[in-house]
């Protein structure tokens, strides 16, 4: 029952030498080698709100447990991005095409991570973003 | 201007039907098609338990980068806790008050990628005090 995560960072010009980095995690419990055992499955959203939403509800029995989420922007227009934040603390902007994959701690039942559609407009079209998240806790994310 | 593609394989036979997803990404400048053209790869030994800087807003000279940061640790029971705000070295953090937010925890043989704002230092919190190795790479 093993998730993977391979991330692959590439660039033949940005250095003196080409750049490529790989590196495969197996997804775990938390502190040990058994591998998670639950996922909300690959989900899709479109968003239209220039205000946070919540993507993500945190849940404080999480805390202490393992969870890794993976989004991306599925956008094609390269100026349209998305906010992501955690507890009101901005992590970065997600442009057409950009992921992201993180560990999330879920510290307390603030710690939700939200999105916005920052620059979204009526003439923009929406913003689709998909996510999932591979976790442990069955009580996890029953008040998403 | 660089070209430089992150790229993500996840594949999971947690549910029934396995699922796989594989996407690229190119780095752009924020908002643009225009590769970006600076890198930063650090290695530290961090000895101590206590919450400290790993990558300051001033080492960054945009506004929007990419961060790359590894756990190499082959020891499933250590992992770092990873933040974003104001390092609060050996004192409390994260007790609602201080403006920080832990993202996760980075445990041995974890990694992450994530974009990052730069208005923020990433700060960083071992949790053993017995030499522990971070990686990361900044793009921007």
């Amino acid at each position: 029952m093993a998730t993977t995560a391979t991330i692959t960072l590439t660039s033949a010009d940005i250095a003196g030498d080409p750049v490529n980095v790989s590196k495969t995690a197996t997804c775990t419990k938390a502190g040990t080698t058994t591998d998670l055992d639950q996922t909300t499955g690959l989900s899709r959203v479109h968003l239209r709100s220039t205000t946070n939403k919540v993507l993500l509800a945190a849940n404080a029995e999480g805390n202490d447990l393992a969870a890794k989420v993976y989004i991306i922007n599925k956008a094609t227009d390269p100026t349209l991005y998305c906010t992501i934040t955690i507890n009101a603390q901005t992590i970065g902007k997600l442009y057409a095409g950009d992921w992201m994959f993180i560990p999330w701690s879920q510290t307390d039942t603030s710690a939700n991570i939200e999105i916005a559609a920052t620059n979204w407009t009526a003439s923009t079209g929406d913003i689709p973003v998909e996510y999932a998240v591979f976790h442990e806790d069955t009580d996890f994310l029953t008040n998403a | 201007m660089a070209t430089t593609n992150a790229t993500i394989s996840l594949s999971s036979d947690i549910a029934d039907n396995t699922l796989t997803v594989a996407n690229t990404s190119a780095l752009y400048t924020a908002g643009t098609t225009t590769g970006l053209n600076t890198m930063t790869s650090v290695t530290k030994v961090l000895e101590s338990t206590n919450n400290v800087d790993l990558i300051t807003t001033g080492s960054v000279s945009t506004t929007h980068a990419y961060v790359y940061i590894n756990n190499p640790s082959t020891d499933h029971t250590e992992y770092f806790h990873i933040h974003i705000g104001n390092n609060v070295g050996s004192g409390t953090y994260d007790d609602g008050t201080l403006p920080t937010e832990e993202i996760g925890r980075l445990y041995g043989g974890d990694w992450m990628w994530f974009p990052w704002d730069v208005d923020d230092d990433i700060t960083i919190k071992p949790s053993v005090s017995t030499p522990m190795t971070v990686e990361y790479q900044v793009f921007s």
